[in-house]
């Protein structure tokens, strides 16, 4: 989880097994454009008896689900990605749907490859750590490159779950092969406090996690570390914790005579 | 063949030309209109823009310290600073400044 809120996503080697991808893959030639009825339970949406709705339901699929938005989350959109043999892409780095200034809060969005996707296929490429940084979509198409991007190369059956605001975009296909990825955006129900294993939140290797550096942070490392102890504050239910030089502490602390606590406060 | 405008955008988290470039921009209108395929690029083509200077690039824009105040002073959003270099080459392609 902390590294969910440090770089916002993670990558799950062969969630869904070979033969269901098959069976996915199958499911999303035929192209149906459209989505279900936006913001409605998952589980009453989402289809039943299809290769697409069983991938979903996998035990371990719902149990990442449950770990970042919690049970019973809300269905938001989905969509079959397909990009044809030999279709390059240039710059378009963006990020999904619209400039989002919400705090403690946040929608996943779980992109299963149902096939191998090698380098050269051209997975969907994300810039780690960008998921605090708020723009307009696509105006980040300006950003052609940048230092710490990676992009998905897994075998089939692989799956990404991303925080919706990480800065991303596609990359061009140079095989003479489809490339395929299925993207499903939730919602939570409830705030997204200690929906995960909790067991360990004292492990100190967590402050290490929440200070990654991805190599585009420069002098921003120490502000993106104050959102990501903000956030962690709030979905591990620790809402005093900071760790290293305590730099949330710098603009909270008020001796009492000013009206503070003496003491480190949450804001 | 005429010598056009190639412009390299270097982003940077400080503004000084000494900044480490942190993010990258090439806008080659000496070869087309468009970038019609991106190749990734681990690292930028040069460390700072000094170092791009030092290679003939010439400096048209370079950014300044932003002010803050106490509402947006920990506000993320785009990159914050940049600098803007122009190098003249030769037209590679004279058809390419029709493509549409």
């Amino acid at each position: 989880m902390a590294q969910f809120v440090a770089s916002g996503y993670l990558k799950f080697d062969n969630m869904v097994p070979k033969k269901l991808c098959k069976a996915c893959l199958v499911e999303m030639a035929k192209k149906k454009r459209g989505y279900y009825t936006v913001g409605t339970p998952f589980e009453e949406t989402w289809p039943k008896g299809t290769a697409l709705g069983d991938a979903f339901r996998l035990p371990k699929v719902k149990g990442l689900i449950d770990s970042l938005v919690g049970p019973r989350p809300l269905y938001d959109h989905h969509a079959a990605h397909f990009v044809g043999a030999k279709k390059m892409y240039g710059p378009n780095t963006h990020q999904d749907s619209v400039i989002d200034f919400r705090e403690n809060y946040f929608d996943i969005q779980l992109s299963l490859f149902p096939a191998d996707t090698p380098d050269e296929m051209g997975g969907t490429f994300l810039i780690p750590g960008t998921h605090f940084r708020n723009v307009r979509t696509s105006e980040i198409t300006f950003y052609q490159h940048m230092r710490g991007k990676v992009w998905a190369s897994c075998n089939a059956g692989s799956m990404y779950v991303w925080n919706t605001r990480v800065w991303h975009g596609a990359r061009s296909n140079h095989t003479r092969r489809d490339r395929f990825m299925y993207k499903l955006r939730l919602n939570p129900t409830r705030p997204q406090i200690r929906n995960f294993d909790t067991s360990d939140l004292d492990d100190p290797k967590i402050a290490e996690i929440l200070s990654t550096n991805h190599g585009w942070e420069g002098n921003e490392h120490r502000y993106e570390m104050m959102r990501r102890v903000r956030l962690w504050r709030f979905v591990s239910g620790q809402p005093n914790y900071d760790f290293g030089e305590r730099f949330l502490r710098r603009i909270e602390y008020l001796p009492p005579d000013e009206g503070g606590k003496g003491v480190a406060v949450a804001i | 063949m005429p010598l056009v405008q190639d412009i390299l955008v270097l982003f940077q988290t400080t503004p000084g030309l000494d900044s480490d470039a942190i993010g990258w921009s090439r806008y080659e209108a000496s070869k087309g209109i468009r970038i019609s395929d991106l190749v990734d690029e681990a690292d930028p083509p040069y460390l700072n823009a000094m170092e791009a200077m030092r290679d003939g690039w010439q400096v048209i824009q370079m950014s300044e310290v932003k002010p803050r105040s106490a509402d947006d002073a920990y506000e993320d959003g785009p990159l914050p600073y940049q600098t803007v270099l122009a190098k003249n080459r030769e037209l590679q392609d004279e058809k390419a400044k029709l493509k549409k």
